[in-house]
């Protein structure tokens, strides 16, 4: 008698065990069908034209949200990906361009950069000057392509603020 | 063929119940016999009824819902969860369709409307001790004020996925700000954010991940916990006050020289608590759910209705630019329900010298998160005597209602900040200020 309920008792517990292990199983099969995989993401290695279309300088390029400095034949890229929660910040041209130490070396700044979303305010090398942005904007590695001399950003790689592309535009101009 | 008298008990007389009974047999044979008042006790007590003690807060909120359900369906119909299309389908609803401006209004204010009615509801629960147990058995009001915290979240969720789908630019700076915000969580924030956005961009999986959310997985979960909400108000013996009528009856009567009346009648054998029930100690204060709760609640639910059918009328739905990932609005505004959290993650971030913590984390995440876990935690935390409970502000609870109304407050007045003090890149303008000239674009 003891013996048949124990049996009875094992199977039960069993069955049950095994319908509550195979709704677990198929949960989270279903919930992990929801981690992507792939990410269809943009190209990270983006042409943007040859220098000398550049204008000295500050161009914006929206579809890189970048921002790209030329002074003369030296170009340097700054994102405009806000570091607090990735709203596009927006330049504004100071009335006096300042002289600031960037990366060690002297620069002028001509423009500031402000967020519409949480009003993080940056300096024209992209330092977080106020508001509630962590970080400086990231600056991005710029070189000429081999073929076509094409401005080449990489948005995978970061550089230090003492980034600089020289280029030699007499050759392509 | 047998022939019951009619009025045997459990034999209707009527096949269909009575909306005017004319005696209290028949009011409550309306309740046994009608689906839709089951919810309902056959008797309740009157002073629960009053106007201004819960404001039918609750009741407002439930009918906002019935009315989201029921122009949300015409909107299925007509709305289309793809990047290239949401926004012409939404611009269709607006302008295009018969009606569809009226329904999606109806819809937008419902929405905005419930946010404001379950908190006020929340508020209300706090401030009148309605978590709190009275004297009736198994009485788990605790837990049903845990149900409502979760509701409101799920209230705030759905919003939240519901204002996303015009895919305007609202919509996508929304999602952009409230993702990252996730994404700023230590170790797993990426993850976290990549599964709420189906990769690493937004785009068609976001778009169609939000939208079974918002038709689906969120309504049937708040549908759910509804249910239970409401069958846990009938389990816990109505509203709070209730209990406090039944309690104040315990002080004032003599239970002595009672069961001694009971014991010398030979009524009942065992003590006094056996037979005593609020039904038989206050029954003046015992009223007929029909018609006095149905005709409250039918005043309730249809003055909801009536009030947001003519408002949506004159309240049009805005539809920003369609949503352009390349620029960002300037202010980018949440709706007012999320000003406060987005005037927290501005004032958050933190430098400790050369460490920082993101605001994201900090008033996205944090913060936020103690909030709910001390709202939930409240009933447990809550010493209060039970005599506190159904009862506007008493004074063995003020500190505690002090401290929730300050919270409140708190929440309140950020919202009000970022609603009408808030302009271009997030700068503090009075509202008689005038906002200075930006280009819209750059």
């Amino acid at each position: 008698m003891t013996d048949d309920n124990n049996r009875r008792d094992f199977l039960m517990r069993l069955g049950i065990g095994a319908g509550v292990a195979g709704l677990a199983a198929q949960a989270a099969a279903s919930l992990r069908s929801l981690v992507p995989n792939v990410s269809y993401d943009a190209p990270t290695t983006v042409k943007l034209g040859l220098p000398s279309e550049f204008p000295d300088g500050l161009k914006f390029l929206p579809d890189q949200r970048l921002f790209v400095f030329r002074e003369g034949d030296v170009f340097h890229a700054i994102s405009s990906v806000c570091t607090h929660l990735g709203c596009t910040v927006r330049a504004e041209a100071l009335s006096q361009p300042e002289t600031a130490q960037v990366g060690g070396k002297a620069a002028r700044l001509t423009h500031r950069f402000l967020c519409p979303c949480h009003g993080s305010k940056y300096s024209g090398d992209g330092g977080n000057v106020s508001g509630p942005a962590p970080r400086p904007l990231s600056w991005f590695h710029l070189e000429v392509a081999p073929d076509d001399g094409q401005l080449v950003v990489d948005l995978a790689r970061e550089v230090g603020r003492d980034f600089r592309l020289t280029v030699s535009l007499g050759e392509r101009a | 063929m047998s022939t019951a008298p009619s009025s045997a008990p459990g034999v209707h007389a009527k096949k269909l119940w009575s909306y005017r009974p004319r005696s209290d047999r028949e009011a409550g044979d309306a309740v046994v016999s009608n689906f839709l008042l089951h919810w309902f006790p056959a008797k309740v007590f009157k002073p629960s009824l009053d106007w201004t003690y819960s404001f039918w807060l609750g009741t407002i909120s439930a009918a906002l819902l019935l009315l989201l359900v029921l122009s949300g369906l015409p909107l299925l119909f007509l709305y289309i969860p793809s990047v290239e299309r949401a926004y012409a389908s939404v611009k269709d609803i607006e302008y295009v369709i018969t009606f569809g401006s009226w329904i999606r209004s109806v819809h937008r204010l419902s929405a905005h409307l419930m946010v404001a009615t379950v908190f006020l509801h929340l508020v209300r629960v706090f401030l009148t001790g309605a978590y709190k147990n009275g004297t009736g058995r198994g009485q788990r009001r605790e837990w049903n004020w845990v149900l409502g915290v979760a509701m409101l979240l799920l209230t705030l969720f759905l919003s939240f996925t519901g204002y996303l789908l015009p895919w305007d630019q609202l919509a996508y700076w929304a999602v952009t700000v409230g993702t990252n915000i996730a994404s700023s969580i230590p170790l797993v924030g990426p993850r976290i954010r990549e599964l709420m956005i189906g990769g690493r961009t937004i785009d068609q999986p976001t778009l169609i991940r939000f939208y079974v959310l918002h038709i689906l997985v969120l309504p049937a979960a708040l549908g759910a916990l509804f249910a239970y909400h409401m069958w846990r108000v009938r389990k816990d013996g109505g509203l709070a006050r209730a209990d406090r009528e039944a309690l104040l009856k315990e002080k004032t009567e003599e239970p002595k020289a009672r069961s001694k009346t009971y014991t010398l009648l030979g009524v009942a054998r065992g003590t006094a608590p056996t037979i005593r029930a609020t039904t038989l100690e206050a029954p003046d204060l015992q009223v007929n759910a029909i018609p006095d709760l149905t005709r409250r609640a039918a005043v309730a639910v249809l003055g909801t209705i009536a009030v947001l059918s003519i408002l949506s009328t004159l309240v049009r739905s805005p539809l920003e630019e369609a949503a352009n990932p390349l620029i960002t609005p300037n202010p980018a505004k949440a709706p007012w329900y999320f000003l406060w959290l987005q005037e927290i993650v501005t004032d958050t971030t933190v430098h400790i010298g050369s460490f920082t913590v993101n605001g994201a984390f900090l008033g996205g995440v944090v913060l936020p998160g103690l909030l709910v876990v001390l709202l939930t935690v409240w009933p447990w935390l809550d010493k209060s005597p039970a005599s506190a409970a159904g009862i506007w502000l008493p004074r063995t609870r003020s500190r505690q209602n002090a401290v929730f109304l300050v919270l409140c407050l708190v929440v309140v007045l950020f919202t009000i900040i970022g609603t009408f003090c808030r302009g271009p890149y997030w700068h503090f303008y009075w509202p008689w200020q005038s906002w200075p000239e930006i280009p819209s674009r750059i």
